[in-house]
């Protein structure tokens, strides 16, 4: 090879028609993705996160979640998913069009979190528990390897007055000592409000379709 | 020693004096950011063993140090490193001075600031979260003006070169160096600037994720291979007429292997399959690069063992080949199902980062830098001490990885398992990883005090001037003669 200029063209043509066929092409494909109308409920599906989940979702972001933790759940047949209970269907691109920043994640070393406020699949995933967990894991899920996010919570003083509305309740080792209470900051509080909006409870009739298993051709069929 | 000759040992001795000090600063910070993402990476790993270790505080908590290491050891490391090796093969190919190295002093000050606050903004809360390009918004710029100088030096030194042929390795760099911002800054602006919706951003980071490691790291290790090999042995590479189409096989196909990262994910099957598809086709650049370079050192065992640097490129080559090997792997759906989100994935980018890329640094380092200074490596038994810690954290990690990875992802695979029970068959495993990480380490502190003797003007005064041996002529029947190896 002597030419500079071939070497460059090429180089420039790798990428550009990677970029093309790649992202742009998805692009036309999703980027144009709605919202879902439910006709008899006639609302608007994905909905957008509360105020408060929002800013958990910042929370999220910023102490680095997604290192442990995916937000998508693999379809019946490609993994355990649904059988561990991370979801009642697999996610479809369409759930994913409201976030502002998509955090599907690449590392399990924790469980999928894409249904984690989902109180159908996790009965006890209220917010008491999500408190629990991030303040000593240990209390709710012996054996963890969850690191504990205490500096999310303060440690006040009692000095006799009752006990404040928000104060987490927990028991044994990990209570805090008389006279004391451990209460949430807002940090805390806009995290587990995201935890606990993450459901996606609505299956859509134009997706439903969509990840299920390929139909086995039949013996003697075409 | 003709004249012919000693005239090209001057024009060598020239391009080394002019490549020296932009070559010290950028190795050298990039030896600094080695320890400290190596040192992060291990605060990390051991985290997942000992989760109260340092998790009192926010800065240290493990979603935050796990991003920081990340990019310590990408942008810090990595992409220091290679600078100092990129500029400095290019102005050895193409047998011309590196001019203005001064400005480079500038670009290496810039990139050294932009990761130095981007790591910062990690571990204060602004990451981004967003594989590779955590860090936050206001280090871009800094960090494309910086890379923008270094590419232009790079690429005008190409333009200005006074050799006939372009050899290979130039292939590569010259590749690299075009690809690497045009990936940042689509990447930067599809993502943060003006996000795509939905799930097409983590098809955009996918993309630039493989990108980065396909089309930057594993370009600049084949540079290194094919460079050293001819040069230290003084024969040419074996079947060197395949070089071409494995190139652009290689970076062709690479180019759109990146949806095979999301395999099962939500996303439009056919982005996973044409990846897997690329993944599939890479098979034949990847047996031509192994045909050209293990070819070249088949039956060299005695150089091997005089060659520090053969035998770091030579893991390389290793790491490159078992690499593709799990990239290809990983494109199985049936394999990809059991061992996706677990260690093994995390294996995939770390035979790149290290196994091929570092070790080809290193082995470029231990040829290099004793040309640049004129001083011998001072101490032998550092340089064995860091050979063998290399060697063996790189075994030691990818057995861990791979076996670790295995376990976890059956144990993920079986609904019945809690996944309290995975967390704990996993522990031996991730102090397994802790243990490989701290033996790299080890090796690495070693080939810092062995730069510092050489490089650093002070404690390098009682190092011993370097004679060098006449390289090997490269012995190239007369057909092959114009095809370049400088």
């Amino acid at each position: 090879m002597k030419n500079g200029l071939a070497l460059f063209l090429g180089v420039f043509a790798i990428l550009g028609l990677s970029w093309a066929g790649l992202l742009l092409s998805a692009h036309r494909q999703l980027g144009s993705l709605s919202q879902f109308k439910d006709p008899v409920e006639e609302t608007l599906y994905p909905q957008p996160l509360s105020g408060l989940a929002n800013q958990g979702r910042l929370v999220y972001q910023d102490l680095g979640c997604v290192s442990c933790h995916t937000q998508q759940v693999r379809h019946e047949g490609f993994g355990s998913d649904i059988e561990r209970k991370w979801g009642q269907r697999a996610s479809y691109a369409r759930d994913y069009i409201r976030e502002s920043s998509v955090l599907i994640g690449q590392s399990r070393i924790g469980p999928d979190l894409r249904n984690a406020g989902s109180t159908e699949l996790h009965s006890y995933a209220d917010a008491d528990y999500f408190y629990s967990l991030l303040y000593a894991p240990q209390s709710v899920a012996p054996g963890t390897n969850m690191p504990s996010y205490a500096f999310l919570f303060e440690t006040h003083a009692l000095a006799g007055r009752q006990p404040s509305y928000g104060a987490i309740k927990l028991t044994g080792r990990y209570a805090p000592a008389a006279g004391y209470e451990i209460v949430p900051t807002a940090r805390a509080r806009a995290l587990v409000a995201y935890l606990q909006s993450l459901k996606d409870t609505y299956d859509y009739p134009t997706e439903r379709n969509l990840n299920a298993p390929a139909e086995t051709a039949k013996e003697g069929g075409h | 020693m003709n004249s012919t000759e000693s005239n090209a040992r001057a024009e060598q001795a020239e391009i080394d004096a002019s490549a020296k000090w932009p070559v010290l600063v950028f190795f050298g910070s990039a030896l600094v950011w080695l320890l400290l993402g190596g040192a992060l990476q291990l605060i990390a790993s051991i985290q997942l063993h000992t989760p109260t270790f340092l998790s009192a505080c926010a800065w240290t908590t493990h979603g935050r140090i796990v991003p920081a290491a990340q990019n310590a050891l990408v942008y810090g490391w990595g992409m220091n490193a290679a600078f100092a090796f990129g500029l400095w093969l290019m102005a050895r190919l193409s047998a011309t001075t590196l001019r203005h190295g001064g400005w480079l002093f500038v670009a290496a000050k810039f990139w050294n600031v932009g990761v130095t606050l981007g790591i910062l903004g990690i571990l204060g809360g602004y990451s981004t979260s967003f594989e590779l390009l955590e860090m936050p918004r206001y280090v871009t710029l800094i960090l494309l003006v910086a890379y923008a100088l270094v590419g232009v030096w790079a690429v005008t030194t190409f333009s200005i070169r006074n050799t006939e042929n372009v050899y290979a390795s130039q292939w590569y760099l010259f590749g690299a160096a075009f690809w690497f911002p045009w990936l940042y800054a689509i990447a930067q602006i599809m993502l943060l600037k003006a996000p795509v919706r939905g799930v097409l951003q983590p098809l955009v980071n996918a993309w630039y994720v493989h990108g980065l490691y396909g089309l930057w790291f594993i370009p600049m290790a084949l540079a290194a291979a094919y460079y050293f090999l001819p040069k230290i042995l003084g024969k040419p590479i074996a079947n060197y007429y395949l070089a071409p189409l494995a190139f652009w096989w290689l970076v062709g196909t690479t180019a759109f292997a990146g949806g095979s990262r999301l395999i099962g994910s939500p996303v439009p099957v056919w982005i996973s399959t044409l990846g897997g598809a690329a993944n599939f086709l890479l098979v034949v650049p990847v047996v031509v690069i192994a045909i050209n370079l293990l070819g070249t050192l088949a039956g060299q065992t005695a150089a091997l063992g005089r060659s520090i640097t053969l035998r770091f490129i030579l893991i390389s080559i290793l790491g490159f080949i078992l690499a593709s090997g799990l990239n290809f792997a990983l494109s199985i759906r049936g394999f990809a199902q059991v061992v996706q989100f677990t260690l093994v994935t995390e294996l995939r980018d770390w035979l790149i980062l290290y196994a091929t890329f570092s070790t080809a640094m290193f082995g470029a380092a231990y040829f290099i830098l004793p040309r640049l200074t004129g001083r011998e490596w001072r101490s032998s038994a550092l340089v064995k001490a860091h050979f063998g810690s290399a060697a063996l954290g790189v075994i030691l990690l990818t057995v861990g990885l791979a076996y670790g990875g295995y376990v976890q992802g059956q144990m993920l695979a079986d609904a019945k398992v809690p996944f309290g029970e995975i967390t704990q068959a996993l522990t031996f495993w991730f102090a397994f990883r802790s243990v490989g990480l701290l033996v790299l380490l080890i090796g690495h502190v070693a080939f810092l005090i062995n730069f510092a003797w050489i490089a650093c003007p002070i404690c390098s005064n009682e190092t011993e001037t370097a004679q060098f041996r006449t390289p090997p002529a490269l012995n190239l029947p007369k057909a092959h003669a114009a095809e370049g190896h400088a």
